[in-house]
């Protein structure tokens, strides 16, 4: 197999990182602002925020997934992954929208929750938050790891001390800043990698020709563009993911309160429109692989991608696909990084150990920083044991799906009360676990009990995609149709899917409990308050509101500030 | 489907691509020449 030189990949690498470490180098200031280091000032440009929303969600395990779809499923199989991955951007963009009218300065979605229903209810959304990003960082380590031990002579572990210290190095100091800048560069390099190495790959493998040779290889349901087993398989458990993502991600809440707020619709647009390209375009080396015959390297579907690079690129692509890939899973994991120093800036430390008023933006610029280093090295403990990531991404999936109707209510219901929203999510996730790991046979009435919410969670989901662009009363009569049209399907039959009933087990009961415990509420909340309680650490005080409580009242220590 | 359409349904991901590409770097020379007009920081 074709490796490149240890000289080589670490002048490779040296190029990438020294880069964007320039990058940062050249922006970054003496003294960071605190909330430039989390959302860079709420007023990115369109082409930046676009870039950085399709880098973000571009990640290495996107790649490998779509074309392990296309190898798994057939000629469906890449649409079945990166087109709902893509419509997760698309869906949450009205959401976002409303998320930025009523708070329009905030940093994290769980510090709105904060200003909206309470502690409790920030926690659970941040700890999600959190337990996503460690994640995200660990696979994208990992996923370096792997494809330097496969490329060069260095080992799997040096490969992911590189990647981690690499991406470190210039996400450091500016933060968010930095992450979205590197972005572009970053997405520069994976877009115009596609554009060249799909086409270099379909004619140097005997493409168009080798659809008719290898025919034979696919069978029936991998050759049916409509196939059913790709859909409930690979599909359906995205469909009801799609939403979760969105809102369970801080990666994606961040580009919502940095991006303009008058450019959110066409930064979403165009990130949906980049990401499903992108990855269903790699995905499709899954499917030529799969026409090809091509066995997986170890029985291992991960290797398909290198697999076809290795084969059928030429050296000098070949260091193009490796910029692809090292792009993508650092795009993301600067991502995390941002994302989680912003949660531990402003939910842990602003929020909750300083208060709001006591907050010093100098000490939060400290903590953001220590907790991108405690992160990589967790990050890099963890990628070390290898964990099956997909399957730590779908559970986490399915737990996100317990906080959706309970987050968008809140945005939307002035009813929707703290106790409403935490015992929703808590009896969700009671719900969701066993179902999804199979604690008690789900034959017979369990059964039928679990078929009847996953009718329910068709029609919440369905529901509250329509909710987001038409409004209450579309979104309740599609949620209805789809729960009668799906029914007879669905009763007695999709409970033999656990990964897919568990996730819509936890969209009905959190839908259910908070609708049961909000509508006879007396809470009438007034939306105005979230965009005083959020927002800069160091607002000007005509900024404040009489209204306020006299915590959020308490003047701003003048020592504190050090902004620009 | 067709050795055509399958050819087609492969190669039309990179032209999306490459058309997306083409918005994002317009649109990011645009800011940046905008940045260094008005002296404002890019990001």
């Amino acid at each position: 197999m074709v490796q490149f030189s240890i000289p080589l990949i670490l002048l490779l690498l040296l190029l990438f990182y020294g880069g964007t470490f320039w990058i940062s180098v050249r922006i970054g200031k003496r003294n960071e602002n605190a909330d430039g280091y989390m959302t860079a000032g709420n007023k990115l440009g369109f082409g930046i925020s676009a870039a950085s929303m399709t880098a973000t969600w571009i990640w290495a395990s996107s790649l490998y997934a779509s074309a392990t779809s296309g190898y798994t499923y057939g000629i469906s199989g890449p649409i079945h992954y990166g087109l709902w991955g893509a419509l997760m951007i698309l869906f949450i963009y009205p959401f976002g929208r409303r998320i930025r009218a009523v708070a329009p300065k905030a940093h994290t979605l769980a510090e709105v929750m904060f200003a909206r229903h309470g502690r409790s209810s920030q926690l659970m959304l941040a700890g999600s938050n959190v337990v996503g990003s460690v994640i995200s960082l660990m696979s994208n380590f990992l996923a370096g790891g792997v494809l330097i031990a496969l490329l060069s002579p260095l080992n799997f572990i040096q490969g992911v001390f590189t990647v981690a210290l690499g991406v470190l190095l210039y996400s450091l100091w500016s933060g968010f800043r930095a992450s979205v800048l590197t972005d572009f560069v970053q997405v520069v390099a994976m877009l115009g990698a596609v554009v060249v190495i799909v086409p270099v790959i379909f004619f140097a493998a005997g493409f168009p020709a080798a659809f008719e040779i290898g025919a034979a290889n696919l069978t029936a349901q991998q050759s049916n563009f409509f196939s059913s087993e790709a859909f409930l398989k690979q599909g359906a458990p995205y469909i009801a993911a799609v939403l979760a993502y969105a809102i369970g991600n801080q990666t994606i809440a961040q580009r919502l309160f940095a991006v303009d707020e008058r450019l959110i619709k066409p930064t979403f647009i165009t990130a949906t429109v980049g990401y499903g390209a992108t990855v269903i375009g790699i995905g499709m080396l899954g499917v030529l692989a799969l026409y090809l015959g091509i066995e997986p390297v170890d029985g291992d579907v991960n290797n398909i991608i290198p697999q076809m690079a290795l084969t059928y690129l030429p050296p000098i692509l070949l260091v193009l696909f490796f910029i692809m890939v090292i792009g993508a899973l650092s795009s993301t994991a600067d991502s995390d990084l941002a994302a989680l120093s912003s949660i531990a800036m402003a939910d842990v430390y602003g929020q909750n150990v300083a208060g709001k008023k006591n907050a010093n933006p100098r000490t939060m610029l400290l903590i953001g920083r220590i907790t991108m280093v405690l992160a990589t090295a967790v990050a890099i403990s963890f990628a070390s044991l290898q964990l099956s990531i997909l399957d730590l991404l779908v559970f986490v999936g399915a737990l996100w799906g317990a906080l959706v109707f309970p987050v968008i209510a809140s945005f939307y219901w002035k009813k929707v009360t703290n106790k409403a929203f935490t015992v929703s999510v808590l009896v969700a996730l009671a719900c969701f676990l066993p179902v999804r790991f199979g604690w008690f046979p789900v034959d017979g009435a369990m059964g039928y009990l679990v078929d009847v919410f996953n009718v329910i969670g068709i029609g919440v989901v369905l529901g509250l995609m329509v909710f987001g662009f038409f409004g209450l009363r579309p979104a309740v009569t599609v949620g209805l149709i789809a729960m009668v049209a799906s029914a007879p399907f669905v009763i007695g039959f999709l409970h033999d899917y656990a990964t897919l009933s568990g996730s819509l087990v936890a969209y009905a009961v959190s839908a259910v409990v908070c609708f049961a415990m909000s509508v006879r509420s007396k809470e009438n909340f007034d939306f105005a308050v979230i965009k005083r309680r959020t927002g800069d650490f160091d607002p000007e005080p005509e900024e404040r509101h009489p209204d306020d409580s006299p915590e959020q009242l308490a003047p701003v220590p003048a020592a504190k500030g050090n902004q620009q | 489907m067709s050795t055509i359409w399958l050819t087609l349904y492969v190669l039309v991901w990179p032209v999306i691509v490459a058309v997306v590409l083409g918005v994002l770097v317009t649109a990011f020379t645009k800011e940046w020449l905008e940045s260094r007009r008005t002296g404002e920081d890019l990001v």
